[in-house]
């Protein structure tokens, strides 16, 4: 069960690394990697402008006391919000992969997630429950939560988020198979256009034997999605 | 019951007379504007009460919109994105006029919400619209506030339209809030339009900015209320209104 997936793996080992470039593409801009305290402190400065002629724009009045230093604020909330740019899975991982004579399925369920759409750049959250079937190697739990905070302080569109996750699992730790279910809130749906209350948007990758075993799928599905 | 009608209504004559202590938003405390400190606001500022005018119109946002899509591009390549990627083309447009949608409080006045729907009915019993879903945006990070608001009010030969007090939630929460205010200028405007005998008004809202940033406390709730008239004077009224809407 767990040896003939290795060319499913190699698949997605390409298709991670093809995602890798598009995440270059995505943002993570080479000069940003090198950039010092003063190109950071340069940026913030012009999101920080940004926000102040929004403010006037809007019809809001800059100069009232609680708006004063919200410029600023935002600059920073926004660069909080998308941290996950500038974060690589090697630097959180490297440590923390452990050989273990273990085959059983694991899982580290609602894990609270907060990203930015991309389209609207409002905010959408919810849980993530990820699961893999180790071959060998294990990883710290917490270590998954980490890999889902880097992808989704980004600019995201849900389902790129959640491949993104087992794309990166799948890679660091070659295991029998991967499963990841996002199910989220969008504020772009709740609070403007179609308004919605209580939509909430599921989507989910199944690599490996996840993919491939019914079985194993509905184990999987079971133990995370009890309501 | 005359006494506290007068109580009430006093900081609404002050406020009648344009003595402007109170801005757009602004600070509203419902203090007699000679105590109101730091009030040089230019004249043009705004009275808060239920007569303001709007500060915004619907060709105002046309005409803003490229600049705040080009304050958008702004921040995207500031935040190291790359504004010329498929998912990013259109997206200082869509978040431009996203956050228009959300601060559409400023366009509408509640003036045009209710001249229509105030009836004279004999009805002294208390009227309660309850778990009215709210969204605002936090105007410290601009990021979005959302929750329920709660209100009640004694009527006093006159009752109000049901959906125009969420009308009148929604005029005030889309625009940047803080909450305390946004609890306050609910309460106001009912009192104002109605002259009712008492209003309560209870908001519980998750902030964003303590949920996604900072302090990071996922399942923290703001709760925030105002009382006016009887449901602040008379404490088994307040009662009556806080059961009932927590059944």
């Amino acid at each position: 069960m767990e040896y003939h997936h290795d060319s499913d793996m190699n698949e997605v080992g390409v298709l991670y690394k093809n995602m890798c470039i598009e995440s270059k593409h995505n943002g993570l801009c080479t000069e940003e990697k090198g950039s010092k305290d003063s190109a950071d402190s340069n940026k913030l400065t012009r999101i920080k402008n940004a926000y102040s002629t929004m403010l006037s724009e809007l019809g809001e009045d800059v100069d009232r006391e609680g708006l004063l230093l919200t410029p600023l604020r935002a600059a920073k909330a926004m660069h909080f919000f998308t941290k996950g740019y500038k974060e690589s899975i090697a630097d959180i991982l490297n440590d923390a992969i452990f050989d273990e004579n273990h085959n059983e399925m694991v899982i580290v369920k609602d894990i609270d997630l907060f990203s930015l759409c991309e389209h609207h750049m409002v905010p959408f959250f919810g849980k993530a429950h990820i699961a893999y079937l180790p071959n060998k190697k294990v990883v710290g739990l917490s270590k998954l939560a980490r890999i889902v905070e880097i992808y989704s302080r980004r600019l995201q569109v849900q389902e790129r988020l959640t491949k993104q996750i087992a794309s990166a699992i799948s890679e660091a730790l070659e295991p029998a198979g991967v499963a990841v279910v996002i199910e989220a809130a969008h504020m772009c749906m709740v609070m403007r256009g179609v308004q919605k209350m209580n939509a909430s948007t599921v989507t989910s990758v199944m690599l490996g034997a996840f993919n491939d075993d019914p079985q194993i799928r509905k184990e999987f599905l079971a133990l995370t999605m009890k309501k | 019951m005359e006494h506290s009608k007068q109580t009430q209504y006093s900081s609404a004559e002050k406020k009648d007379t344009g003595d402007s202590s109170s801005v757009l938003n602004g600070h509203f405390d419902g203090k007699p504007p000679g105590a109101e400190s730091g009030a040089h606001r230019p004249a043009a500022s705004v009275m808060e009460s239920w007569r303001e005018e709007r500060t915004r119109s619907v060709e105002d946002n046309e005409m803003s919109l490229p600049s705040l899509a080009e304050a958008y591009t702004t921040i995207l390549r500031g935040l190291g994105e790359d504004p010329q990627r498929q998912g990013l083309l259109k997206t200082p447009w869509r978040a431009a006029t996203a956050m228009q949608f959300f601060t559409k409080g400023y366009q509408e006045k509640i003036i045009d919400v209710l001249n229509d729907a105030i009836f004279d009915e004999d009805h002294d019993e208390m009227v309660i619209v309850k778990d009215i879903d709210m969204f605002s945006m936090c105007e410290h990070h601009l990021v979005p506030i959302f929750g329920r608001v709660h209100i009640g009010y004694l009527p006093n030969k006159r009752v109000l339209g049901l959906s125009k007090l969420a009308r009148i939630v929604e005029i005030y929460s889309r625009r940047l809030q803080v909450q305390e205010r946004l609890t306050k200028q609910i309460a106001v405007a009912i009192t104002e339009a109605l002259q009712p005998t008492g209003v309560g008004v209870v908001i519980e809202a998750t902030h964003m900015c303590m949920v996604m940033r900072g302090v990071q406390k996922m399942n923290s709730k703001t709760v925030t209320s105002t009382m006016l008239g009887v449901f602040r004077e008379d404490p088994k009224t307040r009662d009556e209104f806080l059961t009932l809407i927590r059944s």
